[in-house]
């Protein structure tokens, strides 16, 4: 994997905390829901792209930390496509910018009637 | 060189064949073990073999090789056979000369069957019917070894009854624990037939057809995913895989089961299965949504920050999320009945989900392992003190006393919320939960409008299924019998 800078690491670290949470807080929104909640397919892909942003992390990194402020997933997203948004600069990692995909796309999920 | 040894790839398989089924003729209490110890020998073999034949077309292969997924299931039984129950033993001696056959019919193959295309009709025939009976063989051998093994355990639960009203001691009564890893055994045999039974159904081994086999149709997008990812779970469970693991995967079988439930009600509601059927299918698959979800909470809070998925199981979790939004969602929620009957055969789905609860009852069996033996089991020490404490009150009000006055963590442990070994009654919780799904997974496949043998069969067209053996229903209602795990 392309080596990263400190900065890009903490940027990615804080991405994946801010993940984290927004898949915490779509699961007790599914669970809430019922058996049949909708809401699965949005908290599965918030958990596939956490679990990538802290594979793109090196081994050592830390990810424990502060936990992000907010109790709505799209909201969460949406920081979190922000923050990715600061780091995907011309000649970034592939993989990062395909996580940055991946998030734009589950923000635009959770602000539709899936996530809501 | 010896008489048996001459027999021809043909003679060996259908003398394979005729041993798998004589092992239901000679079915004893004690030959479940024995059975047991050998079944990953024959399919060993018999994956062996499946993989130097010759392709029976020569179109490419459509998807997934249902023979990979067999193969998967056979490896986690033979971990389960030597390191959990029966553990080292005597092996059947029927099983391993199926084995030996199979072995032997593969070195024919390699060795004189390099040339052999299939160009013409009769050599695609002879192709087919080698697959078909090697498919076969492995469906009757797990149904016979499934039968052994529900006889082996009724035989011992007939024994604990009479000693316990005779009142021998305690040391010389049968076991409780080995009738119900008894059990749990048969059942994973169980699914391994129902398997099996989605390619024998379409590929009948009788004289008449033998060489006349229907096409497969190609499996969809939702299909591949789902064989996919069973085939990943069962890899991945096979390591030592990290809490983080369980939890995707019981969120993903908890999808699966949604799934189902939205694509019955929409079968129902478009007359493509029994409309009073829908409701009690879909009740059941709820309930399996529920226990698959309440495992992966619990497995949740083992997590740590340093909890990493395994990355393969994350892409085949992705590719089945993807191939149910694509089959039965839209941008607002789950599709309606017209919306997914546009986009998908609605029995071919429903009959991919269906094998997919199925297969979900096995990977309930492993997670329970994983749960039960896995010795670096760790998590945070708040959480785990306080659920092994709750389980431990639990076990007290049944009359267990042996948790009384035991600390789980320390105050340091507790302090700086450090990882902690799983305690047994942590342990006991975990294993409980998964009793629950492994019996809410039974009763869904019980329920099930579909059964595998009716494969590929056109909308409504009645009459009985190609194949199928009038013992199939009792054996799943045992099943959900057998799987009903201890209650709270």
């Amino acid at each position: 994997m392309e080596q990263m800078d400190t900065e890009v690491v903490e940027t990615v670290a804080g991405v994946a905390r801010l993940l984290r949470r927004a898949a915490q807080l779509a699961w007790t929104q599914a669970d809430v829901a019922g058996p049949r909640s909708s809401h699965q397919l949005l908290a599965l892909g918030i958990d596939s792209a956490a679990d990538e942003a802290s594979s793109l992390l090196p081994r050592r990194a830390q990810l424990d930390g502060p936990t992000p402020v907010g109790d709505n997933p799209a909201e969460l997203l949406a920081s979190a496509e922000q923050l990715l948004r600061r780091i995907c600069v011309v000649g970034a990692p592939a993989r990062l910018l395909s996580l940055r995909v991946m998030v734009a796309e589950l923000v635009w999920e959770a602000n539709t009637g899936a996530g809501k | 060189m010896p008489a048996s040894n001459r027999r021809t790839v043909g003679e060996l398989l259908a003398d394979s064949d005729a041993l798998a089924r004589d092992t239901l003729l000679d079915v004893s209490p004690t030959t479940g073990p024995a059975m047991a110890r050998a079944w990953g020998q024959v399919v060993q073999s018999a994956a062996q073999l499946w993989a130097v034949l010759p392709p029976a077309s020569l179109a490419p292969a459509s998807g997934p090789d249902l023979m990979v997924r067999l193969r998967v299931l056979g490896e986690g039984i033979s971990r389960s056979t030597a390191g959990q129950w029966p553990g080292p033993g005597p092996q059947d001696q029927h099983l391993l000369e199926i084995a030996h056959n199979l072995s032997r019919a593969r070195e024919l193959v390699e060795r004189y069957g390099g040339d052999v295309q299939p160009t013409s009709a009769d050599a695609r025939a002879d192709i087919a019917a080698a697959r078909a009976r090697v498919m076969h063989t492995l469906y009757v051998g797990a149904h016979g070894t499934a039968v052994a093994l529900r006889d082996y355990a009724a035989d011992l639960r007939d024994r604990l009854r009479l000693d316990t009203q005779r009142r021998w001691p305690v040391d010389s009564r049968p076991n409780v624990r080995e009738i119900e890893a008894a059990e749990a055994m048969a059942s994973r045999f169980e699914v391994f037939e129902q398997l099996a039974a989605g390619y024998v159904a379409p590929h009948p081994v009788t004289a008449s057809v033998l060489g006349g086999v229907r096409p497969t149709p190609r499996p969809s997008r939702l299909q591949s995913a789902l064989t996919a990812w069973e085939i990943q779970v069962h890899c991945t469970l096979a390591t030592v895989p990290d809490a983080a693991d369980l939890v995707r995967i019981g969120r993903i079988q908890a999808l699966i089961a949604s799934a189902a439930a939205v694509v019955t009600e929409a079968a129902g509601q478009k007359t493509e299965i029994d409309p009073e059927m829908t409701d009690r299918v879909a009740a059941t698959l709820d309930a399996s949504q529920v226990a698959w979800s309440r495992l992966a909470k619990r497995w949740g809070e083992l997590t740590s920050p340093d909890s990493r998925t395994d990355p393969a199981l994350t892409r085949a979790a992705g590719e089945v999320r993807a191939a149910i939004a694509a089959t039965a969602s839209t941008p607002t929620g789950w599709a309606t009945p017209d919306q997914i009957a546009s986009r998908v055969d609605l029995r071919r789905t429903l009959k991919s989900l269906h094998l997919s609860m199925v297969g979900a009852v096995d990977i309930a069996h492993v997670a329970q392992e994983v749960a039960a033996t896995q010795p670096t089991l760790t998590g945070p020490a708040r959480v785990i003190a306080m659920r092994a404490q709750g389980e431990a009150e639990i076990a007290k009000e049944q009359g267990v006393t042996a948790y009384d006055g035991i600390t789980w963590a320390t105050s340091q442990q507790i302090t700086a919320n450090q990882l902690i070994p799983l305690p047994e009654p942590a342990r006991r919780g975990l294993v409980n939960l998964t009793n629950d799904v492994i019996a809410t997974c039974g009763r869904a496949v019980a329920a099930g409008p579909l059964d595998p043998s009716e494969s590929a069969q056109p909308k409504r067209s009645g009459g009985p299924p190609a194949q199928r053996r009038s013992g199939q229903s009792r054996t799943m209602r045992r099943q959900e019998r057998a799987s009903e795990g201890p209650r709270r």
